[in-house]
């Protein structure tokens, strides 16, 4: 485990000093990701000028949760995307062979080999939306349900990196360039969206099966709301279904890798 | 210690013809391709030993290391390297061994070498004093102190060769699988690295695999060779032996007006043939001599063994 830590400062080291060399990249990153935050905050503020509810929540509440969803999104972004981007060119070029020669977990390095050093900056500015949003926010909290719901907001990133390495995983087959990512990102505005919304068999999909409304939305939940045990319960039970899902698809994965030739 | 038994490796591939109309098709309908990548093949190597695998591109070669190395799992057969099964990438096992891939770069392309070696050095869990040493002792032996601070992709083909075969050596891996360390690099360059592997080799006594599609490669450093053919062995034995292995053969090497050719031929049609040749063309220059390894060799690899 610390070894694993060591090997991770290694990782933020190097992503630093690359990064720094490529300045045109790095404002050009922090320019879009603002365009997406401003957008996402003022969607919902225009909404707002014409209902007071939207799945249950008023303005301030619902600016927790895009605080929450942006957070969690800029988590990823910096810690697991640019490797999600990377993972198929990985596996159809072959590259992926000395990470399996390696006495260290090769899903390790294919997931956070590259830590994206240009989303950091973003991930403070969304950290600081999200600080805004609970200052504005009306309603009462004591410091441990603040705690709890940081610890869903880090279970939901890891919700959803599980969901994005099953949406890459099919490259092992496939060979394609992108696997199904694309998909996962246009079902991924599924994340941005108030669970309360989803009915029938779009809730049993977006709560169990590709359960983004985990990610954001329940955690913001329980903040608003209070514990609610059956969520939790719920909550509990898939990330834990989706991680032993992800580690079967892998080792399958990596049964049939072929290793492109050399 | 490698012990190799029916080892056999299929892979099956999708064939699409070409052009979009072919891939409409495929969607339909796909055919499937199975190839053979290795046929039940037996090999045992002793400690210390340096053996050859030779053949020609797509005979099977680089898949055998794959599976050695742990990357590729077999279809069926056994093989166990130090006592460990390979594919099951055991950490002990793993931590005993290196992979050399001259086409696949495994150090970090933007960054300097010696941030490569130190996560390495973690990875390995080498200490500090083991780390130390090795680093010097090998970029002395490799002359390359003075490239060890610049980002490798600012390196010369050469170099950078030379900054891989200290990042897989660094750990001081009793098994080596190197699968052409020396393609593409310059005469000089290749007579470096086969300089150093030969002195290594005698100094530290790994268990190597090499494979080179040159024979300067196989001939300096490999008293045992292995030939594969489509999948198969054809030969396994001591380099000195093989050129007796074409048995009653001359070599005709013949320059005429329009251009220059070999051929094999037995002993006993030798002036039927070369008069054949004086008739035929315009000969400038004909040699005959005793096939030379590369002749065998490739004889070979393109005809198989001939049952003498």
């Amino acid at each position: 485990m610390k070894r694993y830590l060591r090997l991770y400062l290694h990782f933020l080291q190097f992503s630093f000093s690359r990064a720094m060399e490529f300045r045109l990249d790095f404002f050009f990153r922090i320019m879009m990701d603002i365009i997406y935050y401003v957008v996402n905050i003022l969607l919902f503020k225009i909404l707002f000028l014409h209902t007071d509810l939207i799945g249950g929540w008023t303005e301030e509440q619902m600016m927790v949760f895009v605080g929450s969803y942006l957070l969690v999104d800029s988590i990823n972004m910096t810690i697991f995307a640019t490797n999600m981007w990377w993972f198929p060119t990985y596996i159809n070029r072959g590259d992926l062979d000395y990470y399996l020669i390696r006495p260290v977990s090769p899903l390790f390095f294919l997931s956070l080999r590259e830590f994206s050093a240009n989303s950091f900056m973003n991930l403070i500015l969304a950290f600081a939306f999200f600080v805004y949003a609970l200052v504005a926010y009306s309603g009462t909290f004591t410091i441990v349900e603040l705690i709890n719901f940081l610890l869903l907001l880090l279970n939901g990133t890891f919700i959803y990196y599980c969901i994005q390495m099953l949406m890459v995983l099919p490259v092992f087959w496939t060979h394609s360039s992108r696997g199904f990512i694309d998909l996962f990102y246009s079902l991924g505005i599924a994340m941005e969206r108030p669970d309360k919304i989803f009915k029938g068999w779009l809730r049993i999909l977006f709560t169990v099966f590709l359960p983004f409304a985990l990610i954001a939305s329940y955690p913001a939940k329980y903040f608003i709301e209070g514990l609610n045990l059956n969520d939790l319960l719920h909550l509990t039970l898939v990330s834990v279904g989706l991680w032993i899902v992800m580690l079967f698809v892998w080792k399958k994965a990596l049964r049939s890798y072929s290793s492109a030739s050399s | 210690m490698i012990k190799v038994q029916n080892l056999s490796k299929t892979f099956i591939s999708h064939i699409k013809e070409p052009g979009l109309k072919g891939s409409i098709k495929a969607l339909v309908k796909r055919e499937t391709k199975v190839k053979e990548a290795l046929k039940s093949v037996n090999l045992e190597i002793k400690r210390g030993e340096i053996i050859g695998l030779i053949g020609a591109n797509g005979a099977g070669k680089t898949t055998l290391v794959k599976i050695l190395s742990g990357i590729v799992h077999p279809t069926s057969g056994e093989a166990t390297v130090l006592g460990f099964k390979p594919w099951e990438r055991h950490n002990e096992y793993r931590k005993q061994m290196c992979l050399i891939m001259g086409q696949k770069a495994q150090v970090w392309w933007d960054l300097p070498a010696l941030d490569s070696f130190l996560l390495l050095k973690e990875i390995y869990q080498i200490p500090d004093t083991i780390y130390k040493r090795n680093v010097e002792f090998l970029a002395e032996t490799l002359m390359v102190k003075d490239h060890l601070r610049t980002q490798v992709r600012k390196l010369s083909l050469g170099e950078r060769m030379k900054i891989e075969l200290m990042a897989a050596l660094l750990h001081q891996p009793s098994v080596i699988f190197m699968d052409e360390p020396t393609i593409g690099l310059d005469l000089s360059a290749q007579r470096a690295v086969r300089d150093f592997m030969k002195n290594y080799q005698r100094e530290f006594k790994p268990i190597t695999i090499l494979t080179s599609h040159y024979m300067e490669d196989i001939k300096e450093l490999c008293p045992r060779v292995v030939i594969i053919k489509e999948g198969e062995f054809v030969y396994d034995g001591a380099l000195s032996k093989i050129q007796g292995m074409l048995g009653d053969e001359k070599c005709l090497s013949v320059t005429t007006k329009e251009s220059t050719y070999k051929l094999n031929v037995p002993r006993s049609e030798l002036a039927s043939k070369t008069s054949e040749i004086f008739k035929a063309n315009e000969v400038l220059d004909l040699n005959i001599h005793d096939p030379s390894i590369e002749d065998v060799i490739e004889s070979i690899m393109k005809n198989g063994m001939k049952s003498k």
